[in-house]
Formats: structure tokens, sequence, C-alpha cells
């Protein structure tokens, strides 16, 4: 145990020093160096020798009240240090529950302050509470109980939302909280919660859009483009996610990465294909065939990779998207036997005999009747992917001699 | 003894609780293995909750203080209650409900409005009942409950009575039914076995109310039955992670997860308020490669992208007597779409014939003429007597009323099941 080579003088030292910078900090407002109090999460040596102290001098409270500089918020100090010593020895749970009380207290006295001078400090907090109830979750589900901390990690960031939507300074912060909400409700399943964060923010006229920091703006739209993409309106999610795209910061790979992994779907969708060098920088190679499918008009290919990745594409939710994209697929085939026609007898080349259909998806090993053939015809052309129209008793079906193969350019297919 | 004691919420509600709601007990932590599948428990309970936002509109927190009111009552030192009342309605219930005459037709002795029995009388759903107020000899235990809903299930049989009639008893004790599988908190295999039965009943009815839609009682019948099968259904996808060990996979358990897939077909549906691709980013393996779930999904993706060929011919090849009365209401839906694509597409001087389609579209010619003329559609007969759908109609429409109920070619086992 580290703290074993500290002495006890050491460890009170190092307590009091801590209590000084916290009441320094909030005397002088000094933004950042009150952050840096509650970072646990982020394994600051600091701090971990500050677990060291506490875990060797026990009374902690003691000291606390020997000033009352600090005295006064032993309500947000005294499970703080608790919490630094749970964390350090790996007790989450422990040092979640401790931090959680360590943040309600620090709430009250946010309240408080007028200006915006600890939103750092309060950003730090409610990413940590959100990291703590994660691995508090994790180990109660490892000792077969039931995992709820992240729930009430959620209860606890919705009342600071609520701090936060007032008319002063302090609002521009919701954004931020909001984005954390995000990733707790994704990660416990319960998506349909953000659509009441959602409402607040675009709906509340204390808030201006504009107004809040941009990276969590382009997290929101991350977000809230992915919830468009699992509701499938693609327009909506095409504009969020490019937003988010647009204004992540170039440097940031992984995100831009994470961006795009739902921007492509929604992309084929509206007709829109990425080229290869794009899906090599960031790696997202499992849509490179579905791609070629599409160039192609190859619906084995299609298929195969969807079946290739199936895993991948279900796990981000794309899966649904990805497999309506047959349908242009099927366009890209009949286009391409359309042109072959076209080069051997211009005059015939808009009558395309329905068997003919049938021999070019065999030859991709589909097999598919005549009937069948006929069916997607009729829905192409329904919904406007091909003009002209088919004839059931002759099997062929009759292209318009203008634009019979009419692009998406930006818009949905038809529903 | 064998009975494991574990907590299972009725539900689960989405917005402020957990499925499990309080520690699990702590005998549980000798178990190894369940020190592996906790952690799913956990993660799936909380996923398959179904939301505050049902799309059927009734108001969120009524159906929720069901669940909310199952908290189990502890008795003074750690169990959770367990039920003893040997019978399928409390006696003090049925005394009093003798005298106030408040007795259904099937709990009448002899058609007596004022005398049930004990063999006949079956214990009400209480939605007011708190967990305090509860008492042992009021809860039935396992075997009871066991042997009650085999009882009201034999029902459905019956042709005394108007389905209606029979449904509405159904619902409303087997809702009591669940209540005290809640309030004792069992959710071992036993119970899987009861949910799975009851959903059943659930989607039978769907099926079976569905048919007499345009009945305005009935059309409130239906909601409350969706809202009860989603509700009663996410409880099931519970038990089953409860009781789950490593990978195994329950017996009927792709089935229903199936059911789960089919409840999204339509355009709009979205029944638990999750979307369905997020519930399919956290489904097992085993389920999704299963029989049932490539069933499902491909009947979804036939929907989905107007393949009504397939769509038919997947269905009358495949289709379980379950997944089909899931499936009904969508059917004509998509018979429709056909019709209009063909209307819309279709060559203007060789009118359709309507034998051909009726193969597609695995429907009786007869009847296919009287869903062609309820979506405003006219057919005409040429020399020979075959009929014929004329197209580029402009008076197509949906039905207002909905679609009617009509054959469906190579199902028709189960539509003798009316």
């Amino acid at each position: 145990m580290a703290y074993m080579n500290m002495s006890m003088g050491e460890a009170h030292r190092r307590i009091t020093d801590y209590l000084n910078r916290f009441s320094d900090a909030v005397s002088s407002q000094d933004g950042a160096s009150f952050k840096s109090l509650f970072a646990l999460s982020s394994n600051s040596p600091f701090l971990l020798s500050l677990a060291d102290a506490v875990a060797l001098f026990h009374d902690a409270n003691r000291l606390i009240n020997q000033s009352d500089s600090y005295s006064q918020f032993s309500d947000i100090l005294l499970p703080l240090l608790r919490s630094v010593q749970n964390y350090k020895q790996g007790d989450f749970v422990e040092a979640y529950l401790a931090f959680e009380k360590t943040a309600n207290a620090f709430i009250q006295e946010f309240r408080n302050w007028e200006s915006a001078w600890a939103l750092e400090a309060l950003y730090v907090i409610v990413h940590d509470i959100r990291v703590l109830a994660e691995k508090a979750d994790k180990e109660l589900a490892s000792t077969g109980k039931s995992p709820e901390k992240l729930k009430g990690a959620g209860s606890f960031l919705m009342k600071v939302f609520g701090a936060l939507a007032g008319k002063g300074s302090k609002r521009v912060g919701a954004l931020y909280v909001t984005c954390q909400l995000f990733k707790i409700y994704f990660k416990l399943g319960t998506v349909h919660l953000c659509r009441s964060v959602i409402r607040s923010i675009e709906t509340a006229r204390i808030f201006d859009f504009e107004e809040f920091p941009k990276r969590d703006k382009v997290t929101y739209m991350y977000y809230t483009g992915r919830l468009e993409v699992f509701n499938e309106n693609f327009p909506s999610a095409d504009y969020k996610l490019s937003y988010a795209l647009k204004h992540c910061n170039p440097q940031r790979e992984a995100n831009i990465r994470l961006i795009l992994k739902h921007l492509i779907p929604v992309k084929l969708s509206i007709g829109i294909l990425p080229n290869h060098r794009l899906l090599e920088k960031y790696s997202l190679l499992e849509y490179s065939n579905i791609v070629l499918a599409l160039r192609r008009g190859d619906l084995r290919l299609l298929r195969c990779a969807l079946q290739d990745y199936e895993d991948r594409f279900l796990r981000s939710g794309v899966y649904l998207v990805l497999e309506k994209l047959e349908l242009q697929v099927y366009q890209r085939l009949v286009k391409k036997i359309y042109i072959i026609q076209k080069q051997k007898d211009p005059s015939k080349a808009h009558q395309v005999k329905l068997e003919v259909i049938v021999k070019a998806l065999k030859w991709l090993e589909i097999d598919m009747d005549v009937d069948e053939v006929e069916c997607i015809m009729a829905i192409l052309i329904y919904k406007n992917l091909m003009k002209g129209y088919f004839a059931h008793k002759s099997k062929v079906v009759v292209l318009s001699k203008t634009d019979p193969f009419p692009k998406l350019i930006g818009k949905p297919v038809n529903s | 003894m064998g009975e494991k004691e574990e907590r299972v919420m009725e539900g689960g509600n989405g917005n402020q609780r957990s499925s499990f709601s309080q520690p699990w007990r702590s005998r549980r932590q000798n178990l190894a293995s369940n020190a592996l599948h906790q952690s799913k428990v956990s993660n799936f309970a909380q996923r398959s909750t179904p939301s505050n936002t049902s799309t059927t509109g009734y108001a969120s927190t009524s159906s929720f203080n069901e669940s909310q009111d199952h908290d189990a009552p502890r008795s003074s030192d750690s169990g959770p209650i367990v039920g003893t009342c040997p019978y399928m309605c409390p006696e003090g219930e049925r005394v009093q409900r003798e005298k106030l005459r408040d007795l259904t037709v099937f709990e009448r002795l002899n058609g007596n409005p004022g005398k049930s029995s004990s063999a006949l009388a079956v214990k009400k759903f209480c939605r007011t009942i708190s967990s305090k107020d509860v008492q042992a000899s009021d809860l039935r235990p396992l075997a009871v409950l066991e042997d009650t809903l085999n009882f009201l299930l034999s029902l459905l049989e019956s042709k005394e009575h108007l389905f209606e009639v029979v449904h509405d008893f159904i619902f409303d004790r087997t809702r009591s039914i669940r209540q005290d599988l809640t309030m004792q908190n069992i959710a071992t295999k036993k119970a899987i076995c009861m949910y799975e039965g009851m959903v059943k009943f659930h989607v039978v009815s769907h099926y079976k109310l569905w048919c007499s839609v345009s009945d305005p009682k009935i059309t409130s019948m239906r909601h409350l039955n969706m809202e009860q099968l989603t509700k009663t259904l996410a409880s099931l996808f519970n038990l089953y992670e409860a009781n789950r060990i490593s990978n195994y996979v329950h017996e009927n358990e792709a089935e229903f997860c199936s059911l789960y897939v089919l409840l999204h077909l339509g355009s709009h549906s979205k029944p638990m308020g999750e979307p369905l691709s997020f519930w399919f980013s956290h489904v097992s393996a085993p389920i999704l490669k299963s029989k049932e779930m490539c069933f499902a999904r491909r009947i979804l993706r036939s929907f989905r992208l107007g393949n009504y060929k397939d769509f038919f011919c997947t269905a009358a090849a495949q289709a379980t007597y379950l997944q089909y009365c899931i499936m009904e209401p969508y059917i004509n839906e998509v018979r429709a779409l056909a019709l209009s694509c063909i209307n819309f597409g279709s060559y203007k001087l060789h009118p359709y014939p309507l034998f051909d389609l009726s193969k597609h579209l695995m429907i009786k010619e007869s009847d296919l003429e009287s869903l062609c003329n309820s979506c405003g559609l006219e057919t005409c007969t040429d020399e020979s007597g075959n009929k014929l759908l004329p197209t580029k109609q402009s008076t197509f429409s949906h039905p207002k009323g909905g679609f009617q109920s009509y054959s469906f070619l190579g199902l028709q086992e189960y539509e003798g099941q009316i």
C-alpha cells in the first residue's frame, strides 16, 4: 500500500493542502483550480496521493471542521474525500455513493453562486458521476446485485439541468449536461427518455442554440442525429450528422469516424455515395462492398456484405437502413441492362423483358421467379425509382424514353 | 426449496425505476454461475422495459401504477411474502362479491348472479392495492396460480359466449395473476411458462378482436389489449434474462422475440417506445440465427421494401399461428400496396387478371374482388368470364373503417380458429 510510506504528518499536510485549495478556489472564484479538485476519473497524481493520505489519516472530518473556510463546505468535502479514497481502492459502489452526496451538496452551493465561475467544475462532476455510476453498476452486476446507479446518475443530471435552465450565464452549461444524459440513456437503452430533454433544449425560449459551446453542439447533433437514424428520418439525420461532421475538430479522428459510421448509411439512402478514400481513411471498410453493390447493381454483393458485417451493423443500429438499399440496387441492375441493350439496339432498349432480369439475377446466384421480378418492377415504378410501366401479359417492363431512372439526389426513396 | 426467489417487476417503469428495484437476495451470491449472468440480466432488463409513451395513447402513468403497486411487501425479516390462499379467489373477496352481486357470467353457480363457488370464482385485478395492505391469505401461491391460469385459458374454447365477453374476463383475471406473481417475486421457469401463456392469450385476442374492428367498444379493447400484450411481453423478456445461464436460450424464446419484431410491422409502429434498430443491437446471436427470428426479419424486410410477392410466399410457408395473429392486421395493408402498385404501373391496355394476382397475394379471388372494391377500385370481366383489374384508376383509397378480414390461402388452418 502506497500510503504506508507516507507519514501521518505528511498525510495531514496533504489533506489540509487540498482543503486550502478548495477554499481558495471558492473565495477567488477560480474555476480552473476548482475543477481539478473533483476530477476523480482523471487519475491525477494529485488526487491519487490525496486518496492515500485520506486512507492513512482516517479522521478527515476533524480536519475539515478545524477551519471555517472549509467547514462550511463539509457536506461537499467529507463525502468527496471518502469518494477519492474509495475510488483509488477500487470500491466503485462506495465511491459512487459518496460522490453522489458530494454532487448533491455541490448543486446546492452552485445555485447560490451568481456567476458561472464554477461551471467547469460542474462539468467535471457531471462527467465523473456518470463514469463512476457505470463502474459501480459493473461492480454490482458482477456480484449479482441490481445495477441502478447509472439510472440514479441520470436523475441527478436532470436536477442539474434544472439548475441551469434559467436566465443567467449558467445556462450555456445545459447542453453539456444534455449530452451526458444522452450518453446515459444510450447506455441504459432508454433512448426514448432523450425526447423530453431535447424538447427542453429546442423549444425553451431561454436557450439559444448558437450560444452553446461548439464542442457541445457537435456532440448534441451527433446524438440527436443518431436518434433520427433510428427513426429513419433521413433528411433530418443527414442535416444533424452533417452538422456534427462539419464542426467536429478535424483532429478528433475517432469522433469523425463515429459520425461517419452513422452518416454513411443515411447518405446512401439518399443516393449519395462516399468515395473509397474516405472509407479507408476512417477505417469504415465495412461499407465498401455496399457502395460497390450500389454502383454495380450487384444484389448478391449487397446481401453478402450485410451478412459479413451483420453484427457490426446491428450493433450500431444501421442494419435495417442498409437493408432498404436493395431497391436502389435493383434500380441500378435494370439500368445496366438498359444501357447494354441500348448499345445493341437503341430503338428497342427501353423494353426490358422480365426474363432477362431473371437471368441477370440468376447469374448473381439469386433465384427469383418472373412474378417476383414483376413485383419488384412494380415497386420501383411506384416509388419513382423507375419511370415506365410493366405489362403482365407480355412479361416486359417498358421504360420511359426520358429519364427512366430518376436519381435520388438527396431525397430518400418515396415511402 | 427449489424455487429461486428473484425480484422481477411486472413491466417496469422505464422512467424512474429499474426493473429490479431492490438488491438481490444475498444467497444469490453463493451461486457462482449467477455472477456471470446477472450483468446480462440487469442490462437486458433495463433495455426491454416498455416506455411510458406507448402508441395506444393511453395515459402512461395509469398503466405503470400497476407495476409500482407491485412492490413486493416485505415480511418482517428477509423473504418476500408467500401466498397461502388455496382457492382461485380469496374467500373473503368471493363472499363480498356474492353479496354485492358482482359476479361475471363465468363465476355464477347455476347462473345465479348472487352465488358463486370456490371452483368458479377468480380473483379480480385490483388497481389500488398497496403492498403494505396485502395479507398472505389474499395471495395465491404458484401452484394455485398455475391452476387458475389453466382454468382461465380453457374458457377460450367456450362457444357459449361472445369472444369479447370471454376476453374481458380473462384479460382482467390474468392481470390479477400477474399481480400475485409480482407481489411474491416469483420469477422462476414456471413463471416463464405462465407469462408465455398470457402473452399468447393477448396475441390471439389481438387478432380476434381485430376481426370486428368497426365496433368502437372493441377498438378500445384492442388498445388496452395491445398495452397489456407489450407489458407482458416485456416482463417475459425480463424473466428469460433472469433465468439465463451463460448463452442458454429458452425453448420458446425465439418465437416470442419474433413476435416482438412482427409488432413493428406497419409504418409507424413503436409498440414499446424504443426503436426496433435499438432493440436489435442487443439481441443475442442464438436468437438472431433462430428460424423464428429469421422469418420475422425476412417478413419485416419484404414489408419495408414493398416486396409483396416475397411477403406472402414467406408468410404462407413459415408463419406459426402466433406469428400469423400478430401479422394479420398488416396483411391487407400489403395487399392494398400491391393494388396501388399495379394500379399505378401496370399497362393501361391490359387489365390485370385477378386470378394471377390472387395467387401472389394468397387470397381467394372473390375476396380480392371485394378488397379491390373497398379500395375504390372497379373490376371488370372479359369475354371468357375472367375477372380483371383495369389500371390507372384514379379512385384508389384506403377504406375508411380499415380492412375487413379476408382469406389467407395456405394458412387456412389458422383461420379456422376463429
